[in-house]
């Protein structure tokens, strides 16, 4: 029976451990005294099933008063924590902002790698999309598109796959609205969207029959473009536009979804393009043109998928090896959609979390030391509170619920800066990912942001309420070991604070160098004074060789008699970017083909005569391209010097010749230039062989024109010349090649700068952090600086005790933060350029702004330390 | 130095398991068990308070000052240590007549109304 007794007291002990501590501890013997003659009461007059009648009421009555309880209690210490506040108002400020500035920097980042890399893609089938690539390494090709051939092959024989669908970019032009616009058009499979699992905003998609030859022209917006140039009308579906020769009805909006793998304005069915419906393109299997898509079927992984894909590869190899010989080590890469999109972002986004992460530990720490700081003053108070019978635990929760609500409010303050920065964030996300425009405030950052206010309450309030506990348990002792315990967990922070702010530091400062290095870099060309903008021809008026050769020179002709202008050339592609890739590949005359092994490959630009010239490219060798070079006369090219080195070694590649068609034809080389950054001032230049736009029309170029003025001033009259030559003609991408060298290096630029800020904020943080704490040390030690002054220490040296103790721990967190910054600045190692990790420059540097910060910041309280006047310091005591 | 003191809540209509601990104390000081017992042999066994909403009561009360603790133990009680004996203070005296005067009130009228009978007279 006793044993029952001790079984039902020790689970009612527990029960009542649902009750807040303060309320065990003033009831909780009582109760159990009076619960356990309620149950031997209930026992002996009902027996068991009185007992269990007991219990039920027992357990429902603690339940029912227990949430309540909690509630008065944390209103209590709530009300009493808003009111310690209020009295001290400088505290409470200097808390909530920092708070709110580390919280608001980690919710603003998190934000993004939410929206970019943690939410599964806004497509139905988001998870079973991937991408094919055709790969021939052997012969440098690693991203081939697909032809017709191809398409169908893989189409048909794939069995992972349950959708394949195929993609290319082209322009057309909208007319009889006002000036005649550049249209970015998807041209796609009826069954894109099907295969992405996307249903129109508005409208209907497209359907088998709009992809049959003959059948009326149709197209879909995207969201972008019926919200920019359409306003949003819905009325906009079913009405028809015209687009170079012929009218397009639109037949539906597309919702707003990240666009990969372009930006488009509109999307048509694969019979829009002339180029892809022509049959001798169709038969063609090496006329690659297309990108594709695939939507594994459901419980399909992407490895299997690959090497089902491969296995077709091989079928191919087998069946055509004319077209996949097997020298070039022919294969297919697959990847996830999710990944094609991510992939640019990731390293950036997760190094900014990291960075994120530290501002706010700083946040943290230096909260914590300025909680610390208050104890000192409020050591009376407490002890006196738990003199008067406030419990240690009582006290260490209304500490906590002191810091909770400064979290709380912090997190806010976070929340509000976060949103405000949102816009330039998502401008800044848009250089790494379509998936930009997802990026908001939804229920997962505000989540996010209430766990990491309540975390940081615990990190900022744990110590100093620790610290408290002590108070509580020595009473209104004198405790030098507690003050001397406490003296030693704010150094602690100190050194944590400014050992973090190093490593911060050092990231900021690593991508600034390599920033500064990308930007001198030389580009192999003059970027300034140089305008830029791109003429798409309408392929139905311009459709032969002769037109379109002939309006661009028209044109050029006309630009070149144009006042500040000093000369304009015509080209396929402008440097620093990356659109518009030609490869070839190519035989040397003089060195047969060996068998089993791939001709040789270079990138093919076309440009006309000007352009070297209007680029400033450095003509090496032989001559730049002349009106001379027609149609008529021979085949010429001009390699640069990266393709003269790599194809010709030694020898003079003037007057050499090369055939891209088997021998059947012969292009000579007429002369070398220097090297140009194509891809971006971070890539090696390729091997480029130019050839002139009188030999090879284009259709779409980018005038280029270098300029005795401001650039841009002379733009509008340039397009009033093209409206002269066709008025049906629009400009896009009208920029200067300052602005596009600017755009190629936004990305490192904005990391560099955000960056830098969140280590600029580190860095105040931590030099008010030390300079709080030196000043509080100066303030309890008056009286020893008195007694030292006193017995004849001169006030210099009172200034290098206090600024050596100070700069003391500095050192430590600088030597931590150094070994920190080795160990991790590896992860930048992908971000940095020209820059290694362990650059020493860097770490001097940053180790010189540390240390003078810490010097600053310590001066003030060690000069204050030095003019205490002895006599007034001893008589306080 | 207000900290630790409690200021005292407006008074708030009290429940009906209040009433019935102030109807309980205010024959006679009661420790939580007899609180308990009493409650339920004058109500037939109708309300069975648990020990989680007495102490709830207890506690709010003693915040309120409807009832103190007592320090010293009534002469007759059995000694346990444990036990605490509870008093109606003239604030929950009061209280403990505005709320029969409440009921007595609202029973006026529903005997008014022929809900109830008439008491009878001493």
């Amino acid at each position: 029976m006793a044993g029952t007794d001790s079984r039902s007291a020790r689970l009612y002990r527990a029960l009542l451990k649902l009750l807040p501590f303060d309320f065990r501890s003033d009831f909780g013997p009582e109760m159990e005294t009076v619960f356990h003659e309620q149950h031997k009461e209930a026992g002996r007059r009902n027996g068991p099933g009185g007992v269990l009648r007991l219990w039920c009421e027992t357990i429902v009555g603690i339940f029912r008063t227990a949430p309540g309880e909690h509630l008065a209690m944390f209103r209590q210490d709530a009300g009493f924590a808003l009111r310690m506040m209020r009295k001290n108002p400088g505290f409470t400020l200097a808390a909530i902002l920092t708070l709110g500035l580390g919280i608001g920097a980690n919710s603003a980042i998190f934000s993004v790698v939410n929206a970019v890399l943690l939410k599964p893609l806004p497509y139905e089938h988001g998870d079973r999309l991937v991408r094919l690539r055709q790969q021939a390494p052997r012969a440098g090709l690693l991203n081939q598109p697909f032809s017709v051939a191809e398409t169908n092959d893989y189409r048909t024989q794939s069995h992972t796959l349950d959708g394949l669908v195929e993609y290319h970019n082209m322009n057309f032009i909208l007319l009889g609205r006002g000036e005649p616009e550049r249209v970015e058009t998807g041209v796609v499979s009826w069954n894109y969207f099907d295969v992405f699992g996307l249903k129109p905003l508005l409208g209907r998609s497209f359907r088998p029959e709009d992809e049959q030859p003959g059948a009326p022209a149709v197209l879909m917006l995207s969201y972008e473009y019926w919200i920019r140039s359409f306003g949003g009308d819905p009325t906009v579906v079913n009405k028809t536009f015209t687009m170079n020769d012929k009218p397009h009805m639109v037949i539906g909006i597309l919702p707003p979804v990240p666009q990969y793998p372009d930006e488009n304005d509109v999307y048509m069915p694969t019979t829009a393009c002339p180029f892809r419906s022509r049959p001798t393109f169709i038969a063609n299997r090496q006329a690659r043109m297309m990108q594709v898509f695939g939507r594994m079927r459901p419980g399909i992984t992407v490895s299997q998928a690959r090497a089902d894909l491969n296995s077709v590869a091989a079928n191919l190899q087998h069946g055509y090896p004319k077209d996949y010989p097997p020298e070039v080590d022919y294969s297919i890469r697959t990847s996830s959609l999710e990944e094609e999109l991510t992939h640019n972002a990731r390293p950036t986004m997760l190094v900014l979390l990291g960075a994120a992460g530290f501002v706010l530990l700083i946040a943290c720490a230096n909260v914590a030391n300025l909680n610390l700081a208050r104890m000192v003053r409020r050591e009376r108070e407490l002890a006196v509170r738990a003199a008067m019978g406030a419990g240690r635990v009582r006290v260490f929760r209304q500490l906590l619920t002191e810091s909770f609500l400064l979290g709380v409010i912090g997190g806010g303050l976070g929340l509000f800066f976060a949103s405000g920065a949102l816009s330039l964030l998502v401008s800044f996300a848009a250089r790494f990912t379509p998936r930009a425009r997802e990026i908001h405030m939804d229920s997962a950052v505000l989540l996010f942001t209430l766990g990491i206010a309540v975390l940081t309450s615990v990190l900022s309030g744990t110590a100093p309420a620790l610290a408290a506990r002590d108070t509580v348990v020595n009473g209104l002792k004198e405790g030098s070991a507690q003050t001397s315990g406490r003296r030693r967990m704010r150094s602690l922070l100190i050194v944590a604070q400014v050992a973090v702010s190093f490593l911060l530091l050092i990231g900021a400062g690593l991508m600034l160098r390599s920033f500064q290095k990308l930007q001198h870099v030389d580009p192999g060309f003059e970027p300034d004074n140089v305008l830029t903008m791109q003429i798409g021809l309408d392929f139905t008026k311009y459709n032969t060789n002769d037109k379109q050769r002939a309006f661009f020179e028209t044109l050029l002709d006309k630009v070149q008699t144009q006042s500040g202008v000093k000369s304009a050339a015509a080209t396929m592609m402008i440097p620093l970017t990356t659109n518009m890739v030609m490869t070839g590949d190519f035989q040397i005359e003089g060195q047969a083909p060996v068998p089993g092994q791939a001709l040789p490959v270079g990138d093919f630009r076309v440009v006309s005569p000007n352009y070297f010239e209007t680029l400033h490219i450095p003509i090496l060798d032989g001559r730049a391209f002349t009106r001379n070079d027609r149609q008529d006369k021979p085949n010429v090219a001009v390699v640069n010097r990266t393709a003269a080195r790599h194809f010709w070694g030694t020898q003079d590649p003037v007057g050499k010749r090369f055939s891209t068609d088997q021998g059947m034809t012969w292009t000579q080389i007429v002369g070398v230039v220097g090297d140009v950054k194509q891809y971006g001032l971070d890539r090696d230049p390729a091997d480029e062989i130019y050839v002139p736009l009188a030999q090879s029309p284009l259709l779409d170029a980018i005038v280029v024109v270098k300029t005795s003025v401001e650039p841009m001033s002379v733009a509008r009259g340039i397009i009033q010349l093209l409206y002269e030559v066709d008025p049906n003609e629009p400009a896009a991408r009208v920029r200067s090649m300052e602005q596009v060298r600017a755009e190629s290096v936004a990305a490192p630029r904005l990391t560099a700068n955000l960056l830098g800020l969140f280590a600029l904020l580190a860095l105040a943080i931590a030099a008010t952090g030390i300079g709080g704490v030196m000043a509080l040390a100066v303030g309890q030690r008056r009286h020893e600086i008195g007694v030292r002054m006193a017995i004849g220490a001169r006030p210099g040296e009172i200034l290098r005790m206090i600024l050596g103790q100070g700069m003391g721990l500095a050192l430590i967190g600088v030597v931590l933060g150094f070994l920190g910054a080795l160990w991790l600045t590896r992860l930048l190692q992908q971000l940095l350029f020209e820059v290694t990790p362990n650059d020493p420059l860097t770490y001097v540097g940053v180790a010189a702004v540390l240390g003078l910060s810490a010097l600053v910041a310590c001066y003030i309280p060690a000069r204050r330390a030095a003019r205490v006047d002895p006599i007034v310091a001893l008589r306080v005591e | 130095m207000s900290a630790g003191q409690r200021i005292p809540e407006s008074p708030e209509p009290l429940t009906p398991a209040m009433f019935h601990v102030l109807l309980a104390l205010a024959g006679e000081d009661l420790h939580g068990y007899a609180i308990l017992k009493e409650v339920e042999l004058r109500t037939g066994g109708k309300v069975r308070l648990s020990t989680g909403t007495l102490y709830g009561i207890i506690k709010r009360m003693l915040a309120d000052g409807l009832i103190v603790e007592l320090r010293s133990r009534p002469a007759d009680s059995q000694h346990d240590e444990r036990r605490r004996y509870y008093r109606l203070t003239p604030q929950g005296r009061q209280a403990a007549v505005a709320e029969s005067e409440r009921m007595d009130e609202i029973l006026s009228v529903a005997r008014s109304r022929n809900l109830l009978k008439k008491p009878k007279t001493a």
